[in-house]
């Protein structure tokens, strides 16, 4: 029951995020960085939230100042991750602080409106992208390496 | 009743304080928050949790001179042996948000089924039963609504997990004058004390037809906690409820009302379990109690009273926990009292009534964390004075010596070592009776083993 209930709500939200997103094909972002980052949440589980935010801590720690560039981008029921009232949204404002870009899926936050009848209220440090696996492909092909813990 | 208006005031004022911001975060030690509400954002559709207390308890106390065994000495539930395995508490539970998209409702519910006073009574049965089903509601800033069957804004004994009890029992105060138990519909003679004969026959004590109350009621609350700056939350809540434990019934029309005030100083950045806490706490209502002995289920409404106020430090690696509580009316004189008397029952009602006696109780825990171990040393002393200014009032002192393994944050190993010492006080003719009795209790040993999950 609570499998299917959490498959179904995944799926739905995936689903959009993947079928509805329009290509965006931004100018090459250059960067300076020597190691590249884009971390992935789209899961329901509240303990990948605590999770993916330790790994950029993790990241953050492990180079010197300047030396790696991190995205946080959310689809699906991760988006809950960019909610303005989440449990974590002060050390999102630090994280985003020391560097960390968090990207919050359109396609989602648009889905997740209709079911609610309202739009949903975001962290100030998420930026909103058309589509979150869009992003994703994006930073990939420019050379991020791809995480999802 | 000065005190009290000035403390209603008090509560509604920081309630409605519009200066405050709601708090975003609970603190370690904020237990309406952290059983009442989910983490914003962050929390799961249905989250299954639960623990399992199983214990060894051994009862050193000795007969009267006439060979019997009064309750004291008797191990609880049961009450019908001195030493034994028990399976204390089995809690399951399911919590979360239900729509995870809408944070504004989260549930929760549990149920016991170990051999516990929640869910044991005269008639011995032990089956699982709901010790809470409540639903909050967040939508108004500053005023959480919670409705159902659910802990009590009350003493940090009866408010706090029982996962994150540190001693195997209960102090004295919490167990006679907070853990309620009810009166029966009619009158019911003292039982017992029973010979030992009598006891490996499976006698049984107990004669309360309800069970224990769980410092729970079924009502509505209202609460929040409000961030004060400098990492200090102050927490309030407001309650109605039916004044009936975990049974779902308000057979007298009546409701009792508690009020809860608490400051708090979150001290997560030495340790997530830290925190400095200063509460204050009061509930009212009213009870049904038929103390005549007769055939005439002649009930009378007395009132039921209780306060405390207490502070709690922890910092790791030291713990300590004050606590104050007074009782009016109602007070629970042992389970083979079923009608509140304490001494002789062709006087049930007067001055030996507990129904309209007073009560006072305090404790103070003290813990240390050995640094670098998992082990951790605790020492309490309770005391409780019942019956106040009564011919049979008396004095239950209650030294406990305690160690604790923690296997993991989340299972571990209690021991305890409670040192007893129970005086009825009054130099009167019903003390020289309850002493014959009371001088015999003796220390109590016990180990127990907690598994959560």
């Amino acid at each position: 029951m609570l499998t299917n209930f959490r498959s179904m709500f995944f799926f739905i939200f995936a689903f959009v995020g993947m079928a509805t997103a329009a290509p965006v094909v931004s100018a090459a972002e250059t960067s300076l960085a020597d190691y590249q980052y884009v971390l992935h949440i789209s899961d329901m589980d509240p303990s990948k939230q605590e999770l993916i935010l330790n790994n950029a801590s993790n990241l953050l720690d492990a180079y010197p100042p300047g030396a790696v560039e991190i995205e946080i981008v959310a689809y699906g029921p991760g988006l809950r991750l960019m909610f303005a009232n989440n449990v974590h949204a002060q050390r999102i404002d630090s994280l985003s602080q020391s560097g960390v870009k968090f990207s919050a899926c359109g396609n989602t936050l648009n889905a997740m409106t209709k079911q609610l009848g309202y739009e949903p209220k975001l962290n100030p440090d998420a930026k909103v992208v058309p589509g979150g696996i869009v992003r994703i492909g994006e930073l990939v092909k420019q050379g991020y390496i791809y995480v999802k813990p | 009743m000065g005190d009290k208006k000035l403390f209603k005031r008090t509560l509604i004022g920081a309630a409605f304080a519009t200066g405050l911001t709601v708090a975003g975060t609970a603190g370690a030690l904020d237990w309406l928050r952290l059983q009442g509400t989910e983490p914003a954002g962050a929390s799961a559709p249905v989250k299954v949790w639960g623990f399992i207390q199983a214990n060894y308890q051994k009862d050193y106390g000795s007969a009267n001179a006439t060979g019997q065994y009064v309750p004291a000495k008797l191990l609880g539930p049961n009450l019908n042996a001195q030493g034994g395995f028990n399976l204390l508490h089995v809690q399951v539970g399911v919590r979360g948000t239900g729509f995870p998209l809408d944070e504004h409702i989260n549930y929760f519910m549990l149920l016991e089924a170990g051999n516990a006073a929640t869910n044991r009574s005269s008639g011995g049965s032990n089956g699982a039963v709901v010790t809470d089903a409540s639903v909050t509601l967040n939508y108004i800033k500053g005023a959480r609504i919670r409705v159902g069957l659910f802990k009590y804004p009350g003493s940090e004994e009866g408010l706090q997990s029982l996962t994150k009890m540190d001693y195997v029992n209960f102090t004295e105060g919490a167990n006679f004058l907070l853990l309620e138990r009810f009166p029966n519909a009619a009158y019911t003679p003292n039982v017992g004390p029973f010979t030992q004969t009598q006891l490996q026959n499976g006698s049984n004590i107990n004669a309360f037809t309800g069970t224990a109350g769980g410092f729970r009621d079924t009502g509505v609350q209202v609460f929040d906690s409000f961030d004060l700056g400098k990492d200090w939350n102050l927490s309030y809540a407001a309650m109605l409820g039916n004044g009936s434990g975990i049974q779902f019934d308000n057979v007298d029309g009546q409701y009792d009302q508690y009020l809860y005030l608490s400051a708090e100083k979150n001290l997560a950045s030495t340790g997530p379990a830290n925190g400095l806490k200063f509460f204050v706490w009061n509930q009212s209502g009213q009870r049904l109690a038929d103390v005549t002995n007769d055939a005439v289920a002649n009930r009378i409404l007395y009132q039921r009273d209780r306060s405390g106020l207490g502070v709690k430090y922890m910092a790791k690696p030291y713990r300590v926990t004050f606590e104050y509580i007074t009782a009016d009316g109602m007070i629970f004189e042992g389970p083979d009292k079923p009608s509140y008397y304490f001494a002789n029952p062709a006087n049930a009602t007067g001055t030996n009534n507990g129904a309209n006696a007073k009560a006072n109780a305090w404790y103070l825990d003290g813990g240390w964390y050995i640094p670098n171990t998992k082990w951790e040393l605790d020492a309490r002393y309770d005391t409780m004075d019942a019956n106040t200014g009564r011919n049979d009032e008396h004095t239950f002192g209650k030294w406990t010596l305690g160690t604790q393994y923690n296997i993991n944050p989340m299972s571990k190993v209690t021991a305890n070592y409670e040192i007893r010492q129970y005086n009825c006080t009054a130099s009167t003719a019903q003390c020289t009776n309850a002493n014959g009795n009371l001088k015999g209790v003796g220390n109590k040993f016990s180990v127990q083993v907690t598994a959560a999950f």
